[in-house]
């Protein structure tokens, strides 16, 4: 007999963990409902990693509380262990193993029957387009092969959380946009989805909510577009600039500026759209940048106008 | 594209499951994990440790042009013990090594799995290797050298415990120590020490008192022993020590290991 869904929420109460004087996690509350995929976004060492790994049983906690459903998940670990699935962000153990067998030994150490188990590989390569790897021995597998491989291992018998690190390293664009599906059909079927990931962009399209973790606590939690709102009526512009060229001076109207390689992004009021063309062309002129790029923000833009609003303090160490 | 219309296979709900028909579908689930992730190499180690058991005893031939059969007696009964020493000590901490390096250690911890589960299936996989190692060892030296063996029952604990003893400190190791250099390093002194400093090739009076002494606290000579026994039709209170001393090891070490795999910094 199945519990009402609502009884297998994921809680984490005021959760800390210190490794000595430093604090990975430093007060996290944060509850995930079942059929919810939310994602945990957030800078190396922000504290994520620690989190995932006190909930599936590799850490303990120095105080504060996870649960899930009924269970206390930091004094019953062998509960964690049975009641969650998690793919590492590290690759699966496959080598010696063809993609077929990887899946059904993994969904029978997970418990599951061995028909169902074999039904839903089945199912899972079809899903994932791995068809022509069925029987390719794991040494043999690209790094993105071997990724989906550890996915649907994770996901052969899943548990009622599903904690996924960063599941979509290293495949294609378009398995990619096959296996956020399967992390979406997740939810659909029940499953609380923990998704830890770095790619603002594809995650924005696939969670019902996202917190954003740094320096071990959360700075902000939210849908999306709640996120993305305070951003709203402003632009992105996006100049690529001549190799070698100096930061050019921004305008006043324009928002704080980050500069990756040679890729300089600013906001920019709606308002403003015009005066802001007119100032990347004249770069273009001037010899300064190549071309340019106007559009809507992205939750990348909310993602670093919220880092960037964070004191200097960052987490130091690998949290 | 096909998507999944399956139903989900989430664990059911309220119920963690626990029990021997738990623990019994666990141990055959994780020891054919053992046995296909290990499957390139189980082959090839099986048949190394039964090359490497045949050249102890035929060496000791070309290093001496007689051999008493006293002296044969007591080197091929004491390779069966290096074999199973061998694998016990050395193929465990390096698996579990491997697996830090790789990254996928993690991961093999949170499988839900009991921690007796994880230990057992792989004593299952060291045994399956070594002991087909013992068993060409010591055809190989009746052949030889017409060896008066009087082989006992007490052959069977004899073997388990040893290879017991041996995985679990070896396991033991490998997961104790978090540094995948740290271990490679203290199984090749363990080895070095096995073999010039422990009595089981030769016996324990022509080691110099203190050493003897010494070795009475550690495992190895009393493996010999009570291995020896078993092929030679003996016994004594040494044997009875040497069970005694081996089952006080085999208990710290599991512990150590259920420490270990369990732990939560």
């Amino acid at each position: 007999m199945s519990a009402p869904a609502s009884e297998w929420s994921f809680r984490v109460d005021d959760l800390v963990k210190r490794f000595g004087t430093v604090a990975a996690n430093d007060g996290i509350t944060l509850r995930i409902e079942p059929g919810e995929v939310y994602g945990l976004l957030g800078p190396n060492g922000a504290g994520k990693s620690t989190l995932v790994k006190q909930t599936i049983g590799l850490l303990k906690p120095t105080s504060g509380s996870i649960r899930l459903g009924s269970h206390d998940l930091v004094a019953d670990p062998d509960a964690a262990r049975q009641l969650c699935s998690y793919l590492p962000q590290a690759q699966m153990p496959v080598d010696a193993f063809t993609v077929r067998e990887a899946i059904e030994i993994a969904g029978r150490i997970r418990g599951a029957d061995i028909a169902q188990v074999r039904r839903r590989t089945a199912a899972l390569i079809s899903a994932l387009d791995l068809g022509e790897w069925r029987a390719t021995i794991g040494i043999r597998l690209s790094g993105g092969v071997k990724r989906l491989v550890g996915f649907c291992m994770a996901t052969i018998a899943p548990g009622h959380l599903v904690i996924l690190d960063e599941p979509t390293n290293d495949v294609d664009p378009l398995r990619r946009r096959l296996l956020w599906q399967e992390i979406r059909s997740l939810g659909a079927q029940g499953c609380s989805v923990l998704l830890v990931t770095h790619n603002v962009l594809e995650a924005e399209k696939a969670v019902d909510r996202l917190a954003l973790i740094a320096s071990g606590r959360l700075v902000a939690e939210g849908t999306p577009s709640s996120l993305k709102a305070a951003d709203r009526n402003q632009m992105r512009l996006q100049v690529m600039l001549a190799l070698g060229a100096e930061t050019p001076p921004l305008p006043a109207w324009s928002g704080a500026p980050v500069r990756v390689g040679n890729n300089l992004v600013t906001t920019i009021a709606e308002k403003d759209a015009p005066a802001g063309i007119a100032w990347a062309a004249d770069l273009i002129d001037a010899g300064i940048a190549e071309e340019y790029a106007l559009g809507a923000t992205t939750l990348e833009d909310a993602y670093i106008r919220l880092t960037s609003e964070l004191p200097p303090d960052g987490l130091h160490g690998d949290a | 594209m096909a998507t999944l219309d399956l139903p989900i296979l989430t664990i059911p709900p309220g119920g963690v499951e626990r029990g021997w028909a738990r623990w019994g579908h666990d141990y055959g689930s994780m020891l054919r994990w053992h046995l296909t992730s290990l499957r390139m190499w189980l082959m090839t180690i099986a048949v190394v440790q039964a090359l490497s058991g045949v050249g102890f005893v035929l060496g000791i031939s070309l290093f001496f042009s007689h051999i008493p059969v006293s002296a044969a007696l007591y080197v091929s009964t004491g390779v069966p013990v290096i074999n199973l020493l061998i694998v016990g000590l050395i193929l465990g901490p390096q698996l579990v090594a491997q697996q830090r390096t790789a990254g996928s250690y993690d991961y093999l911890r949170t499988l839900p799995v009991s921690r007796s589960v994880t230990a057992l299936a792989w004593y299952t996989v060291c045994l399956a290797v070594s002991v087909p190692a013992v068993v060409v060892s010591l055809l190989v030296a009746q052949l030889r050298y017409d060896l008066p063996l009087h082989i006992s029952p007490m052959i069977v604990p004899a073997v388990l415990l040893t290879s017991l003893a041996a995985t679990m400190i070896g396991y033991a190791l490998g997961h104790a120590v978090s540094n995948p250099m740290l271990t490679n390093v203290v199984t090749q002194a363990l080895v070095f020490a096995v073999f010039g400093f422990a009595p089981v090739l030769y016996p324990i009076a022509q080691m110099p008192g203190w050493l003897a002494d010494v070795n009475w606290w550690f495992p190895f000579r009393h493996m010999a022993v009570v291995t020896r026994a078993a092929l030679t039709g003996t016994g004594g209170s040494a044997v009875s020590t040497g069970y005694l001393v081996l089952g006080v090891w085999t208990v710290a070490a599991v512990g150590l290991v259920a420490w270990s795999l369990g732990r939560r910094p």
